[in-house]
């Protein structure tokens, strides 16, 4: 299959336009089949990737607009590959998690197959102005999930939601736009190709500017502190389906990004950045955290615990070592499993009680034990426990940028024992104790539609967390591609010093 | 006793009149059936009109490129065809609106077809010239037949607009006329790029006569292309005209407005005078920043729309100021593409046309009225969502591809705060493009009615154009480069 790629990005779409044609009962049973497929034919393209083979692989080219140097360029490596199998995953679980009773459920269903085709386009496309498509029209789908099935302040956080993100990825596309300018400037030739992009060396002073507008946009859609206020908005008005996969995978474009653009083209930059967008992430990681263990909207907690922990993620990044960056792109698929898991959790008690306030809550672990040991699994795991899917993406993170900064790391760590503190003592006032609300006495424990969502999260999240190499062989390679990259690139001292340092130090030594 | 004037026939080259002619000839038809026989259905007469457009077109892209006839006021360059193919094309897609199932005023009159032809004309006499003078009785023929057509809306509101758009106009009109006295006192011709040659040649010297001219020059089409601070009359005019001639008004005046505009100060801007592009600069910044400030205080979508297209302008006044030829074709690509957008847009507020004031006492297209679309008529909703996020700039719809184009041309040019404000108002104007897609597919219906309002005024022929502008926007990630190819060709022939 040469056009796997192809065939990922369009066959949701295209059988999205199918699906206005079938009966509103039958649709269920046909969007399911659909995500299916999708998630089998990208699990086939993890099966034919070759590990060894540095690079892109499946690559696909055609002249979109040559007058312009757009093209449709496809290609995955070890980076983005496993963030398309959690992309078509997640959407598979998103799609058997809707309950029955959902409002209008044949448009919700169709439009999760759109935002599946959006989703595998931003992390296949190596031309940056696809990227910048995909990424755009990313947001409609998901303005209409938030909008449309979403609690009371729903068109409010869904606005909010789009005009943040249409506003930062603006900035983005003008650096895009220069970005193509300097490299026609030095070619004579246009191109929007990443790949041809990689081998442009850049002025010290262009990259810094370039560096802060691709920033804007990635670090909006992160989000970073401080531009994170619209995303407890969009969790806490956005339905289950939609928080899980605004988690898991809409947030990851941004932090994708950074693997993907930030490094690879602006290395001097990014080095000299390191500081400044560490102190960022350890803001974000220690402030949100606070703000989590002061929720009692349970939702709003795990949403609030999902920014600390993207925080996580984009200091592994600016680690600029195969350690961190590896670490980073792993806890990102580890993120995108748990936090959708934790999103699914609370849709259940939504669902039964129609509150997420925890002071509601008591005593569940008597009367939903099974829920209650799954919610502890997915809890240890975003604590990150050792031997769960989220302490080995938090350590290489952590280790990677322990070369960079011993002081930062520490103060970064101190988060993973502020969650510890939050996480836990959210599950002492819902699950232990005893019964205080008679309504709690009579729920009923997960039934077959929860468990078939819940438990190959369950089971991926102890196998990942005791056996991670088959996902961190693959992206490892890459990632040492990137650096290499980065350290060939490299044109000011500092860059020159720092990226040897914090990589090579064991030969050195 | 006058000398006899010896000219020959071959030497005025009518070749370069005949796409006028052509449009004219149809006027006078249309006006000859109705003397023979009247009471003809407007059937005849739509078609008619579209016939002839289309025997212009066939005309005007047959035309060779540089070439001047007619004692040389006529002046065929590339950007003349171009132009000219644009305003004729969009005309042919807008004639056919006429066809609404409901009976209106203006359509029992033949004579509204015959002023269309004429304006028509007027506009393609504007961009087929570089002389002052016929630029002038261009814009005049044009501009006279429309507030005729706007009148025969036959409404209190529509009077309203067409006095004041006559008003503005005349006064616009005046400062034209104005402007044109000073540089022919200057310089002693009416032709620009004798004007600009002998400017040249004195150095731009006396500065202070040339910047009232260029003031007044630039206030002529402020008022006539509705850029801030010349907008004010834009708005009601639109709320006045129907929908269907508010969506020519949008599109058709301003590419027309837009050459001009570009032919007279493309000589000024590169006299290398600082003060032209710092007020055009000021200009430009004001028209789109202002007008989407503007528009997201609106409660009616045509009005929001009309401030919509006077931020749009901005955009492209933003591409002549830049004035380089990447700019000057991004700004026929982006106006094509825009075109069928906006065209899209008008065509559905003109299908749900129905004069009642369920939804507001003053406005016949309140946000309202569109709550909750999705669940009444879902095709509808879906493609009225598709012209608004285009309209925002979502790619990879038409109007995205118009708007890179053009900020990478202000990139390429060392704008690049130029572009940031681009960038920015893309962002603010996506707020109010999306109230409308809020109110469509996140609000319920107000009324319980069965959504028929949305086709009240709707035939085949409506749905039709409904269905190309659709269309087209949708797949017009595949017609950029064509068109690029295109325009880039005719704007680099005539050397902008």
């Amino acid at each position: 299959m040469d056009y796997i790629l192809s065939v990922l990005i369009f066959f949701p779409a295209l059988a999205g336009l199918l699906g206005f044609l079938i009966d509103r009962k039958a649709v269920r049973s046909y969007v399911t089949t659909v995500a299916t497929i999708e998630f089998i034919l990208s699990l086939y393209l993890w099966i034919q990737f070759d590990n060894n083979q540095l690079g892109m692989q499946f690559m696909e080219q055609a002249s979109l607009i040559p007058a312009f140097g757009i093209q449709y360029l496809l290609g995955v490596d070890g980076i983005s590959l496993f963030i398309v199998v959690l992309s078509t995953f997640i959407t598979l679980i998103g799609i058997i998690s809707l309950p029955e009773d959902t409002k209008d459920l044949k448009e919700m269903l169709l439009t999760l197959l759109f935002l599946e085709m959006t989703m595998v386009g931003v992390f296949v496309t190596l031309d940056a102005i696809l990227f910048y498509l995909f990424w755009e029209l990313s947001l409609v789908p998901m303005l209409y999930i938030i909008g449309a099935w979403g609690g009371p302040k729903r068109v409010y956080a869904s606005v909010k939601f789009f005009l943040y993100t249409f506003a930062g990825s603006l900035i983005m596309l003008v650096g895009m736009l220069v970005m193509a300018y300097l490299y026609f400037q030095a070619t004579g030739v246009w191109s929007f190709s990443l790949l041809e992009w990689y081998r442009l060396q850049l002025p010290f002073d262009y990259q810094l500017w370039l560096f802060g507008a691709f920033f804007l946009g990635f670090a909006i859609k992160v989000p970073m502190f401080p531009f994170h206020t619209w995303l407890p908005y969009a969790h806490g008005q956005a339905p289950t389906v939609g928080s899980v996969i605004l988690a898991a995978v809409l947030l990851k474009m941004g932090s994708y990004g950074f693997v993907r653009y930030s490094l690879p083209l602006y290395p001097d930059a990014s080095v000299y950045f390191i500081v400044p967008i560490a102190i960022l992430s350890i803001i974000m990681v220690i402030y949100t955290a606070m703000v989590a263990y002061a929720q009692k909207d349970i939702k709003q907690l795990v949403a609030y615990s999902s920014i600390s922990h993207m925080g996580v993620v984009v200091l592994g990044t600016f680690a600029l070592n195969p350690e961190g960056i590896t670490g980073s792109i792993f806890l990102m698929i580890s993120h995108g499993i748990v936090s959708g898991a934790l999103f699914l959790l609370v849709g259940v008690i939504y669902d039964r009680r129609h509150t997420k306030m925890m002071d509601e809550f008591g005593g569940l672990a008597s009367v939903m034990p099974r829920y209650a040991l799954i919610f502890g699994i997915m809890m240890m795991a975003s604590v990150g426990l050792p031997l769960t899917i989220g302490f080995v993406g938090e350590f290489l993170s952590l280790v990677g940028f322990y070369k960079v900064s011993h002081i930062l790391t520490i103060l970064a760590g101190t988060a993973v024992v502020v969650g510890a503190i939050y996480m836990l003592s959210a599950y002492k006032k819902a699950f232990f104790g005893t019964v205080t609300k008679d309504e709690n006495k009579k729920l009923l424990d997960l039934n077959g539609r929860e468990y078939a969502t819940l438990v190959p999260l369950t089971l991926l999240v102890i196998f990942l967390g005791v056996y991670p190499k088959p996902v961190l062989e693959p992206v490892d390679n890459s990632v040492k591609a990137i650096v290499s990259l980065m350290h060939q690139k490299a044109i000011t001292d500092e860059a020159k010093e720092v990226i040897p340092e914090i990589n090579f130090n064991e030969e050195a030594r | 006793m006058l000398e006899a004037v010896n000219i020959s026939f071959e030497s005025l080259n009518m070749a370069t009149l005949i796409p006028m002619l052509v449009a004219i000839a149809g006027g006078l038809v249309i006006l000859v059936i109705d003397l023979l026989k009247s009471d003809l259905d407007k059937s005849l007469y739509v078609t008619l009109s579209i016939l002839f457009l289309l025997m212009d077109l066939g005309a005007t892209v047959g035309l060779d490129i540089n070439q001047r006839g007619f004692f040389d006021v006529m002046f065929i360059d590339g950007i003349a065809i171009l132009s000219q193919i644009v305003i004729i094309v969009a005309s042919t897609l807008f004639i056919p609106l006429a066809f609404a199932s409901q009976k209106f005023h203006e359509y029992k009159y033949p004579e509204f077809f015959a002023l269309f032809l004429f304006m028509t004309a007027g506009f393609q006499f504007m961009v087929a010239s570089d002389n002052l003078i016929l630029i002038f009785v261009g814009l005049e023929t044009a501009s006279l037949s429309l507030y005729t057509l706007m009148v025969l809306h036959n409404k209190d509101k529509s009077f309203e607009a067409a006095i004041k758009y006559f008003t503005m106009g005349a006064m616009a009109a005046g400062f034209y006329a104005f402007s044109s006295m000073i540089f022919y006192g200057l310089t002693g011709s009416v032709e620009l790029y004798k004007i600009f040659e002998v400017l040249q040649a004195r150095d731009f010297e006396p500065m202070i006569l040339i910047l009232v001219a260029t003031i007044f020059m630039l206030a002529s089409f402020g008022f006539k292309l509705a850029l801030v601070p010349f907008h004010t009359w834009g708005p009601d005019v639109y709320e006045g005209s129907s929908a269907a001639l508010a969506g020519y008004i949008s599109i058709v005046p301003k590419i027309a407005g837009f050459v001009v505009v570009m032919r007279i100060f493309e000589g000024l801007i590169n006299s290398g005078v600082v003060w032209v592009e710092y007020i055009l600069y000021a200009v430009v910044v004001l028209t789109m920043t202002m007008a989407n400030i503007w528009a997201l205080v609106q409660s009616d979508v045509k009005r929001m729309l009309a401030y919509s297209s006077i931020s749009h302008a901005g955009f492209v006044m933003a591409a002549i100021m830049i004035g380089t030829t990447q700019a000057n074709s991004g700004i026929f690509l982006y106006w094509i593409l825009f075109a069928f957008t906006n065209l899209g847009a008008f065509a559905m507020l003109w299908v749900s046309h129905k004069r009642d004031a369920t939804y507001h006492e003053r406005f016949d297209h309140p946000f309202e009225k569109f709550a909750g679309m999705v669940k009444l008529m879902p095709i509808g909703a879906v493609m009225m969502g598709l012209f608004m996020i285009t309209l925002a700039g979502v790619p990879p719809f038409s109007v995205f591809w118009g708007k890179l184009y053009l900020i990478s041309s202000a990139v390429n040019a060392d704008y690049l705060v130029l572009a940031l404000i681009m960038a920015i108002n893309s962002a603010i104007s996506a707020y109010y493009y999306l109230k409308l897609v809020v109110f469509m597919f996140l609000k319920d219906p107000i009324s319980n009615e069965d959504g028929s309002v949305y086709m009240a005024n709707a035939s085949l022929s409506l749905k039709v154009i409904l269905g190309i502008a659709a269309f087209f926007t949708a797949i017009s990630i595949f017609l950029v480069n064509p068109i690029l190819d295109f325009t880039s060709y005719y704007v680099a022939m005539s050397g902008f």
